[in-house]
């Protein structure tokens, strides 16, 4: 276990990352120096302050080596998938065949943050008629346009229907430019009728059969391309290994989400979590890789639990955390006003959840994908959240509005009103763009009053 | 008889019509104030304007709404929590070309019926519904063949009559069309219009602009294709569901290239001269295809954004069309 746990600079990392190599700590290929992605162009790098441990530092490089990895794996006559949109259901697909990565193109939407906009991704857009009433995932054109940030997917595929407009807006945009994308229908979530036969999904929602079987026949025509692109079968078996493996992610995560938000000091930052998180959508383009990653973070915080170690007191303010920030720097201000995250929605808990292992594999991820919150009503989701907050004991909410998203502008009332209804615990919405440089003292007052609010009621 | 309302072109009239109910396609009045949607940053002037409209109505029986747009997919939650009127979201996926699509198309059709039934309607039958789909295609018929004897308002307001008050509506008033106005002909292309957005095309046409196109949602291209009356005795659903659903092309189709090519066509037919694309600020779906429609015509486009504010809205399109048809003529 580290020592002294705190939250440190990128050049405090590279002062450390000295010591352990003059320690002859052993470390994968791909961890080193975060100060080299500096000079690769992610300069909003040293906006961040990071987790001090070995195990965050190979979290970062992990992270901010994927480009690495699919440049790689094509090179090894891979094939590699872009999957947009369905966070968490294609990608279990593709990793079940040995010669197919996936990643998750969707994910450019941080790097006008990390990049502190020096990539011109956003102009790109802007100059293809997607400026800033869209989302900012619409950097995600620049990137394709660029093809400095990924290569250009052998297969895209995209989920549409019960998705946000932005997205699937930008996805068309992107097809009109000249990129086939691969479309499958993903349909508005409903109660079951009288007499039709209700499935409880994972993660709680509750969905009609009917509804999993179109899914899965949407998944199958999937399944039918992934077969093309990688000239080989994805039968049963081979799926049912593959969930086999994307749950041991999910496992691992969940065991280290459960301790990171109930252990009575906060033993790791929000913004390492939020990355953990990510993590299992797409698996970071290396499936193994990324579960070796969240073991060694695991066994940090499990040490840290033990040891009664962490960030912040015992008395921070415990926050249910709503939407993911497009500026990461957002969630290192909210343990600077003395907060710390006690569970999240960033828009996929369904790739979080465990997937059935009783039902034929196809089934199972039809159900996956039908237990995305955000192909369901809002009203459903703050359900889940609120469910969520009892299980982690969370004070507050906070929901973090994506500039420009179509979902965003309406859902926070509804959000609001049901954790009002159920639970009487205050809920907060602030704004977060790609970079918040200019707004940081508006939004720490913000947060500061939110954390005030929280430690007012606990007198009561 | 109960009064069925929504909006999206996708719910077929005559499936209501053949329950014994009154369908009525509203056309929005104005962006709606009310606070039931909340902050009106990020929402479609559109949706907060038909969720005032149809939370305001006493004379309806039931609301029917679809997934086509998420923000109207979410604002279902608002009126669901809001209001006591029997509401329904109707799945109209946005893929097209597989036959799970179409088939998911007319299965919500059949969950809308029993939505109906359960508001006081009857059962469907094929004779019921092949009589009223006749009934409603031959006022179509005769609307759009009237149409180059109406001005572009007196054209967008018989379609939104025919719409809300269904064939009679049309009847009752294409006799008296005879003035063709005169201009250099235009296409006006974009999502749904509001009443007071009717405006724009009386400023086109006092600009020297006409309207030969209304390819808007509330305008010739939220029409259904014409019903093949062969098949209608056969099997009138699949060819409800096939003018509908396979007929009416739309910016929120995946992928959406049928629409380009509905636009191509009538074009071409119609000797196009210049696009007005209207749209409201945080429409996506719209927005989205301003640049493509820019890339893939020839033709010049004027980008007409609605915010809801009418009165500003008018005298920024004024300014702006004058400017464009200055250009055309």
């Amino acid at each position: 276990m580290t020592g002294v746990v705190r939250q440190i600079s990128l050049d405090e990392w590279d002062r450390q990352y000295e010591s352990l190599q003059r320690a002859g700590a052993r470390r994968p290929g791909y961890v080193g120096p975060l100060g080299r992605h500096v000079q690769d162009g992610d300069r909003g790098l040293v906006r961040l302050r990071f987790d001090n441990s070995p195990a965050a530092l190979r979290l970062w490089n992990f992270l901010l080596t994927e480009e690495d990895r699919l440049r790689q794996a094509r090179t090894e006559g891979k094939k590699i998938v872009g999957a947009m949109k369905d966070l968490g259901t294609v990608p279990v697909m593709a990793y079940s065949l040995d010669n197919v990565v996936a990643f998750y193109p969707d994910g450019a939407w941080w790097i006008p943050c990390v990049m502190e906009l020096s990539a011109g991704l956003l102009g790109i857009a802007d100059s293809l008629g997607i400026d800033e009433s869209f989302c900012p995932v619409r950097a995600m054109l620049g990137a394709f346009v660029t093809e400095a940030h990924f290569p250009i997917p052998d297969l895209l595929s995209c989920s549409v229907g019960a998705t946000c407009d932005d997205f699937s807006a930008i996805a068309q945009r992107l097809n009109g430019l000249g990129y086939p994308i691969f479309w499958w229908e993903i349909p508005h979530r409903r109660s079951p009728e009288p007499g039709e036969t209700a499935i409880e999904l994972p993660g709680g929602f509750v969905a009609p059969q009917s509804q999993i079987e179109f899914v899965k026949s949407e998944l199958q025509r999937v399944a039918a391309a992934l077969e093309e692109l990688a000239g080989q079968s994805l039968d049963e078996a081979k799926l049912a290994v593959g969930i086999e493996r994307a749950n041991q992610v999910r496992d691992c995560l969940a065991e280290l989400r459960l301790l990171a938000f109930t252990a009575e000091v906060c033993p790791i930052p929000a913004l390492e979590m939020l990355i953990a998180e990510m993590l299992t959508i797409h698996f970071c383009s290396d499936q193994n890789e990324s579960l070796a990653v969240l073991q060694e973070l695991l066994e940090e915080v499990k040490s840290r639990v033990a040891a009664g170690v962490g960030l912040l007191g015992p008395d921070a303010a415990r926050i249910f955390w709503v939407n993911p920030v497009a500026d990461l720097q957002v969630m290192n201000l909210l343990e600077e006003c003395g907060a710390r995250i006690c569970g999240t929605e960033y828009l996929f808990s369904h790739a979080l959840d465990k997937i059935p292992e009783d039902v034929p594999p196809l089934e199972a991820l039809a159900q996956t994908a039908l237990a995305d919150p955000m192909v369901g009503s809002a009203a459903d989701r703050a359900r889940r959240i609120c469910a969520d907050i009892r299980r982690f004991g969370a004070e507050a909410v906070l929901v973090s509005r994506i500039p420009g998203a179509s979902h965003c502008a309406l859902e926070g009332e509804v959000i609001r009103q049901v954790v009002a209804d159920e639970l009487d615990i205050a809920v907060l919405e602030i704004e977060v763009p790609p970079l918040t440089d200019s707004m940081c003292p508006a939004l720490m007052t913000r947060l500061q009053a939110l954390v005030e609010t929280v430690r007012e009621r606990r007198k009561k | 008889m109960g009064k069925i309302v929504y909006t999206c072109p996708y719910v077929p009239a005559e499936w209501v019509a053949a329950h014994g109910l009154v369908p009525s396609r509203v056309m929005v009045r104005t962006a709606g104030t009310s606070p039931a949607v909340g902050p009106k940053e990020g929402v479609c002037p559109y949706v907060r304007g038909f969720v005032d409209e149809v939370m305001s109505r006493n004379d309806v029986s039931g609301i029917v709404m679809t997934t086509v747009c998420d923000q109207m997919r979410r604002a279902f939650d608002i009126v669901v929590g809001r209001s006591k009127l029997p509401a329904f979201l109707m799945n109209v996926p946005n893929t097209w070309r597989s036959v799970a699509a179409q088939r998911l198309y007319v299965d919500e059709l059949r969950r809308l019926s029993r939505f109906l039934v359960g508001l006081g309607g009857s059962a469907v039958s094929n004779g019921e519904l092949a009589k009223v789909m006749l009934d409603y295609d031959t006022a179509r018929s005769s609307l759009l063949a009237k149409r180059e004897l109406m001005s572009g308002r007196q054209f967008a307001e018989m379609v939104a009559a025919f719409n809300m008050d269904g064939p009679g509506a049309v009847s009752a008033n294409v006799a008296g069309c005879s003035a063709a106005p005169r201009g250099v002909p235009l296409a006006a292309v974009g999502g749904p219009m509001m009443a007071e957005d009717l405006d724009m095309f009386d400023v086109i046409e006092e600009s020297g602009g006409r309207i030969v196109l209304d390819a808007t949602e509330s305008g010739e291209r939220g029409i259904c294709q014409r019903f093949d009356r062969r098949s209608i005795g056969d099997d009138p659903v699949t060819e409800l569901a096939e003018a509908y659903f396979g007929g009416i092309q739309d910016a929120s189709r995946r992928p959406n290239s049928g629409l380009y090519q509905w636009l191509k066509q009538h074009f071409e037919e119609r000797g196009v001269r210049g696009v007005v694309l209207h749209r409201y600020v945080w429409c996506d779906m719209w927005h989205a295809e301003l640049a493509r429609l820019r890339e893939w015509t020839d033709l010049p486009v004027l980008d007409v954004g609605v915010t809801g504010d009418c009165e500003a809205d008018k005298h920024r399109a004024a300014n702006q069309i004058g400017a464009f048809l200055e250009m055309l003529q």
